[in-house]
């Protein structure tokens, strides 16, 4: 008999047209662990914001118990007994362990004060009766990555908690860790509660969970009991089938090394793991390098890397075999780069600006009279690129007003028009829709007959399996795979490649 | 059709503020009518007696001209997404290089010694405020705090000198020696104190507009002001947007303690700029940091001040009751432009 039910859960994203969840059903037995696994963007978020009440789905019900139950917000979540612990920790750092745990249900004193005695012996004997080893009276500060987590966890524990969700809780621990944290996730499945694990590393599936729910785009493709798969099983059920993508590539010829990447390392503060670890990577004029890999495992830093926003540990960066290493974003714009970047609402405009403003952001200096902007020729640049790009929308309204699509043509449209021999594309798709992405793949395509070097970054397999010609694989910040796409590379391989069970040592 | 749009947008801004400007007033009468034994004279005084004679009508202009350079300070910072909460001392401290250079020039050469005692005040604001635009670019130092803290130690030397060593005997104020009247402005409202100071003003605004709106470094400005991570990555000079602004806002408001010497206070007078700098803040949020706003936004705030001092000249409220009725007004109007800077700054993250 099923602990919670969730049925024929359905989510539209009106922005850009995505449909995060369609017809969800998802069962969840008392005292299990279950694994929800699946790649990004695939809905596994969205459901659970749905059962913690962070997200409103358009259709579907929830039953818990085998009674309906109205979940609409985190505070009624709590009510029922559902707890999360986020992927970023919501902590505060200079409050005590405490202090953190019962922020929100303080126990008070004559009606106004904090009775912090009070709140410390009770979180501690929440503590005890989890059998965790911490001191309560600990600054959240001092603590490690893996003892935040345990604060993350005793906090849900202590507004009695019967359904805790994991969201990716092993992505930023460290191999020690995540033990102590599957220890403790076991010991509270023997006392009663039942977890629910989101991830997408297909070991700690096997190890952890007792079922597993695979989604895929938006719908549950597979239920099983997690012993009777193998992770290549659960690996193809991931990625699933190749999509035919329309895409024509045409053979190109290839010509001199435009960017390379020799031995790049990135460590992040504090990590014991390098962001980034010896990256070698070569992008020739005509050539389309994609470079696939999970969220969370150096695509993103790469990004950074190259844009010039942040800089190398160590290792050099060429652009036409001179040394770029050094550069930042404003002395690469010089040379030329030309970046559509992941982030498009931050990094890639200014969404209270105009589309107009938001075009010339690399390129006003071709706009000025002693000083002075010229409006109108800004305008009729901006003008014409929205036709050419078929931009929807008066280039003086501000960018934030456009679609998800248009908004991310305004940004191609912009880094095309720069005179550029390189450019790099992150996550050009991500979150839009068939036609826009369409456009944005012919574009793709136009610019690379052109001879010009595309470095393109993705999580989305059938992406890079469509467009590049040579194809990367990253997976814990190391290249571990270099593949020419002849044709011949399958979805299943690269995607084993992406989640760590294959590796070529290069 | 967008245009349209545009026009019920900036309509449906200035409902609100109307509103609150009617609901203020409202209060302030009901104020009025529960602490003044004559209310009808009060808020007569109170609201008309700044237009009734030409001392007073000019007196008030007079008033709104320093809220309007420090308005436009505040604005270029806060169009930057920089804040300066120094103004007072580079107001003060304004005033005081530009008596200095007035009393250590030879009087002969009125308007080169004039000007060159307000390119002085426009340094010394200058170089105040863009010390915190570098401490933030080499170590990350909160120019919120840093401006303010330079600012408060600045003031505590400027009143050094004015009750030191310029000090004059002679006059029993506090107050440095008088400069010579050949740096006065010229008067051109008598027998109020308004002068051309007052064109000046409305010139800065102007100019401030065009900077911000038509020029190439008021581009990049305002891109960085909207969104830093966008502007790092278009290749604009992100970190010297922290110094630039903060500059420019030092300009002006040492630029504002300079024209109050030269046009109105003719000496440095101990504490006389004090509250230009803060409330600089208040016409800016007023004015919705637009240049060409913040010169109404000044009239309407010396107006406040003014109706004050009538009323209290003239019927039987006390010093408190009227800056309490100034206040409600103030608060008012003030909490109603905040809230929609604040709920801007809400859609952007």
């Amino acid at each position: 008999m099923a602990y919670l039910r969730m049925r024929g859960i359905t989510k539209m994203y009106p922005e850009n047209n995505v449909l995060a969840n369609a017809e969800v059903d998802f069962e969840v037995r008392r005292n299990e662990i279950h694994a929800l696994v699946g790649e990004n963007g695939a809905g596994k978020s969205t459901l659970m914001k749905i059962l913690y009440g962070l997200e409103r789905p358009d259709r579907g019900g929830i039953e818990l118990e085998g009674r309906p139950v109205h979940i609409g917000s985190p505070l009624e979540a709590g009510r029922l007994g559902i707890g999360m612990v986020h992927q970023h920790f919501r902590l505060i750092p200079d409050f005590t362990i405490a202090e953190n745990v019962v922020l929100g249900v303080e126990p008070v004193r004559r009606g106004l004060f904090l009775d912090r005695e009070k709140a410390q012996a009770s979180v501690r004997a929440v503590i005890q009766e989890y059998g965790f080893s911490i001191d309560p009276s600990l600054r959240v500060r001092e603590l490690t990555v893996g003892q935040m987590q345990v604060v993350e966890i005793i906090k849900i524990l202590y507004r009695r908690a019967q359904l805790l969700i994991l969201d990716e809780p092993t992505s930023v621990l460290t191999a020690q860790q995540i033990q102590k944290l599957f220890l403790t996730l076991r010991h509270l499945r023997d006392i009663g509660k039942t977890v629910i694990i989101i991830t997408h590393k297909l070991g700690e599936v096997k190890e952890i969970s007792e079922r597993v729910t695979v989604m895929r785009a938006g719908r549950v493709v597979a239920v099983r009991d997690t012993a009777e798969v193998d992770e290549r099983e659960l690996s193809r059920l991931m990625v699933g089938k190749a999509a035919s993508l329309q895409v024509r590539r045409e053979p190109a010829a290839r010509g001199r090394a435009v960017l390379e990447l020799r031995q790049v390392c990135l460590l992040g503060r504090g990590q014991d793991h390098p962001l980034l670890d010896r990256v070698d990577l070569t992008v020739h004029a005509g050539e389309l390098v994609g470079v696939a890999g999970v969220g969370g495992n150096g695509l993103a830093e790469l990004e950074d890397v190259v844009s010039g926003l942040r800089r190398v540990s160590s290792g050099r960066i060429l652009h036409d075999g001179q040394e770029i290493t050094r550069l930042d974003a404003r002395e690469l714009r010089r040379r030329g780069l030309a970046y559509v970047p992941a982030d498009r609402l931050h990094r890639g405009s200014s969404l209270t600006s105009s589309v107009m403003e938001n075009m010339i952001i690399a390129s006003h200096h071709r706009f000025l009279r002693g000083g002075v902007l010229r409006r109108r020729q800004a305008e009729g640049f901006a003008s014409r690129l929205a036709e050419r790009f078929s931009i929807e929308g008066d280039p003086r309204v501000p960018i934030g007003t456009l679609s998800g699509g248009n908004i991310q043509k305004v940004i191609l449209a912009r880094e095309l028009a720069s005179r550029t021999d390189f450019i790099l594309f992150s996550e050009p798709t991500w979150g839009l829709d068939v036609a826009s992405s369409e456009f944005i793949y012919e574009r793709i395509m136009e610019i690379r007959g052109q001879g010009l070097a595309i470095l393109l970054l993705s999580s989305n397999l059938d992406e890079i399996l469509s467009l590049a010609d040579t194809l990367v694989v990253m997976y814990r910040g190391r290249v571990v795979a270099r593949l020419a796409n002849s044709g011949a590379v399958s979805k299943e391989l690269v995607g084993e490649y992406m989640l760590g069970l294959k590796e070529d040592r290069p | 059709m967008k245009r349209w749009s545009r026009w019920r947008e900036l309509l449906a801004g200035t409902a609100g503020l109307s509103v609150t400007l009617g609901l203020s007033f409202l209060i302030a009468v009901a104020l009025i009518l529960l602490l003044s034994k004559q209310p009808l004279a009060t808020i007569r005084w109170f609201f008309i007696g700044p237009f009734t004679n030409k001392y007073y009508l000019g007196n008030m202009l007079n008033t709104a001209v320093p809220l309007v350079f420090t308005g436009l300070g505040i604005a270029v910072a806060f169009k930057s997404s920089v804040f300066n909460l120094g103004g007072e001392g580079q107001v003060y401290s304004g005033a005081l290089v530009t008596t200095v250079i007035c009393l250590a020039l030879p009087a002969a050469n009125g308007y080169g010694g004039g000007l060159a005692s307000l390119a002085g005040a426009m340094a010394c604001g200058a170089v105040l405020a863009g010390l915190s635009g570098l401490l933030k670019m080499k170590w990350g130092t909160d120019e919120l705090i840093s401006t303010f803290l330079i600012s408060s130690a600045v003031g505590f030397i400027v009143n050094y000198f004015i009750t030191g060593p310029l000090d004059d005997p002679a006059n029993n104020l506090l107050a440095s020696y008088a400069i010579a009247p050949q740096y006065f402005l010229a008067g051109i409202f008598p027998p109020s104190r308004l002068n051309v100071s007052a064109g000046f003003a409305v010139l800065a605004a102007a100019a401030v507009f065009f900077l911000l709106n038509y020029t190439h470094t008021g581009y990049e400005m305002r891109m960085c002001g909207l969104n830093r991570e966008f502007s790092r990555y278009g290749g604009i000079n992100v970190s010297a947007y922290v110094v630039l602004p903060l500059v420019l806002s030092g300009a002006l408001h040492g630029l504002a303690g300079g024209l109050a010497v030269l046009g109105t206070q003719h000496m440095a007078v101990k504490d006389f700029s004090f509250g230009m700098g803060w409330n600089g803040i208040a016409v800016s949020l007023i004015a919705k940091n637009n240049p060409l706003a913040v010169v109404p936004a000044a009239v309407f705030f010396a107006w406040l001040e003014a109706g004050a001092k009538a009323a209290m000249l003239h019927s039987d409220v006390t010093f408190e009751i009227a800056a309490i009725v100034q206040s409600v007004i103030f608060y008012l109007v003030t909490a109603q432009a905040l809230y929609g800077a604040l709920r801007r700054r809400k859609v952007r993250l």
